[in-house]
């Protein structure tokens, strides 16, 4: 869990996007699946621990719920495991119904792709030294230098929490961009920067493993959501993997997921996924 | 890593084997077409070919692949993904081929065909017994070294999810998150199959100072 990084979506890469803008949408309605007889989706290979293989099978929170959806269908679902690169473009060019992989919502991807019921919330917060007096509060934060992955969305979230400081006659301080947040630690641990933004998610498994080094703080962002999608206006198809996500929320068995491979649960997650990114 | 891991990337291995053998066995005989058609300077062939050629050469196959996979279904064209990655990659591998084959041929002593002519010896015959024993032997250094580098072109294909050797390894690493072990066993089979390539190389080459080759 250590490496567990729930927002490195933050990049489209240029092949699939050009690929998604030219591609035809031809994605199957519902009733266009019951007559063909099943339905295609595509999962990712390495994204612990959301998809990823072990000893060649897939395997992860979304491979499980998926396996669920398998069942309660009523159609067969045929899946495909391919790499993030070809999902999207997949699901646009309409090659697969839906992705029922981790995708990070952002109002750029909402224009093409219709995200389902939301199966992990994620907030950012921040990550200090264990007992730095300086920081006893968001409003402190004002002015210190802080490490972030570079390209990350969590730097895209930087601005709320200038907005917050600006709310306390604040700003924010010097920003370090890190090729990755194994050397934004490191940094923390030194003294060279002053705290690290990361999702709440990979901060408590930081924490938790370093409790004398490190010591996490308070939310420094709105919330972002990660979802499965289809592509824009397939809205029966959207309204039968929400019918079944939903399902798993009330009866317990997505939150026994979520404790299964996150160790937490996200209760008050809202029916449909909001974008602030 | 465990037993498990070692199989997948065995049976990557073999993804990576059976893709490459593909390419290099439909693409380097298309590619002396091709050429055969700019050497000849087939009218209305000629432009059409070196354009191809042109494009493909300017692609990556990543982009290609792409393309085949996702974009040919929008047009009604459902290809598997294996054979998806074998055409991204046989083309590619055309293209190349190609231009080794016309360089051999425009290096070919023109007079050789001229002689073979005032023999009456027939155009088939002219290509098979004159031509094409000496561009192969020619060409062959070059044409080894594209099919070395297809091989190493072939991880590509893993973005459609043909798991080959390459992507085999990134997927024990990104579990173990220790991706150096799984990587050197990648290593060691491009190695290994690279090395049978170059050996054959050697092989023919030594045979020819034989005069063995015809």
């Amino acid at each position: 869990m250590a490496a567990l990084s729930l927002t490195r979506r933050g990049v489209l890469l240029g092949a699939a996007a050009a690929l998604a803008t030219t591609g035809v949408a031809k994605a199957l309605t519902l009733a266009e699946i019951k007559k063909r007889g099943y339905m295609t989706v595509a999962t990712e290979d390495d994204y612990q621990p959301f998809e990823f293989t072990k000893d060649g099978k897939p395997t992860g929170y979304d491979q499980e719920l998926l396996e669920m959806f398998k069942k309660s269908a009523g159609f067969e679902v045929r899946q495909d495991i391919i790499p993030w690169t070809g999902i999207l473009p997949g699901v646009t060019t309409g090659k697969y119904d839906a992705a029922v992989t981790a995708i990070l919502v952002t109002q750029e991807r909402m224009k093409t792709l219709d995200f389902c019921s939301p199966v992990v919330e994620s907030i950012d917060y921040y990550l200090k030294r264990k007992g730095d007096k300086k920081i006893r509060g968001i409003k402190d934060l004002n002015g210190l230098s802080l490490g972030v992955e570079a390209g990350s969305a969590m730097l895209k979230m930087l601005p709320q929490l200038d907005d917050m400081l600006k709310a306390t006659g604040g700003k924010l301080g010097k920003i370090v961009s890190y090729q990755g947040y194994p050397e934004a630690y490191q940094d923390l641990a030194l003294g060279r920067i002053d705290f690290v933004v990361n999702t709440r998610l990979s901060l408590e498994s930081i924490a938790k493993s370093k409790p004398d080094t490190f010591e996490i703080g308070e939310p420094v962002s709105k919330p972002t959501y990660i979802a499965w999608a289809v592509v824009k206006g397939n809205s029966e198809l959207l309204a039968t993997l929400n019918a079944f996500l939903l399902g798993t929320r009330k009866d317990g068995s997505m939150y026994a997921l979520q404790k299964k491979w996150f160790d937490t649960t996200f209760e008050h997650m809202p029916e449909a996924p909001t974008a602030d990114v | 890593m465990g037993t498990g891991d070692y199989l997948a990337l065995a049976a990557g291995a073999g993804n990576t084997i059976a893709i490459s053998l593909l390419a290099i066995a439909i693409g380097t005989p298309l590619g002396l077409g091709l050429a055969l058609i700019r050497w000849g300077r087939v009218r209305g062939l000629d432009g059409v070919v070196a354009t191809l050629v042109s494009l493909l050469r300017a692609t990556p196959a990543v982009t290609l692949v792409l393309l085949v996979y996702f974009a040919l279904p929008t047009v009604g064209l459902e290809v598997p993904r294996f054979a998806a990655g074998v055409a991204t990659l046989t083309l590619g591998s055309m293209a190349y081929n190609c231009e080794i084959w016309r360089a051999a041929l425009l290096a070919f002593p023109r007079d050789q065909l001229d002689a073979a002519c005032a023999f009456g010896m027939p155009r088939g015959l002219r290509f098979s017994l004159v031509v094409l024993p000496q561009i192969a032997r020619a060409a062959l250094p070059a044409l080894v070294n594209e099919m070395t580098l297809l091989i190493k072109v072939s991880p590509a294909v893993a973005v459609i999810g043909v798991t080959e050797a390459t992507r085999a390894a990134v997927r024990i690493g990104a579990t173990t998150y220790n991706p150096i072990p799984p990587f050197l066993v990648a290593l060691a089979i491009y190695v290994v199959v690279i090395g049978f390539f170059v050996a054959t190389q050697r092989m023919l080459e030594r045979r020819h100072r034989a005069g063995l080759f015809a």
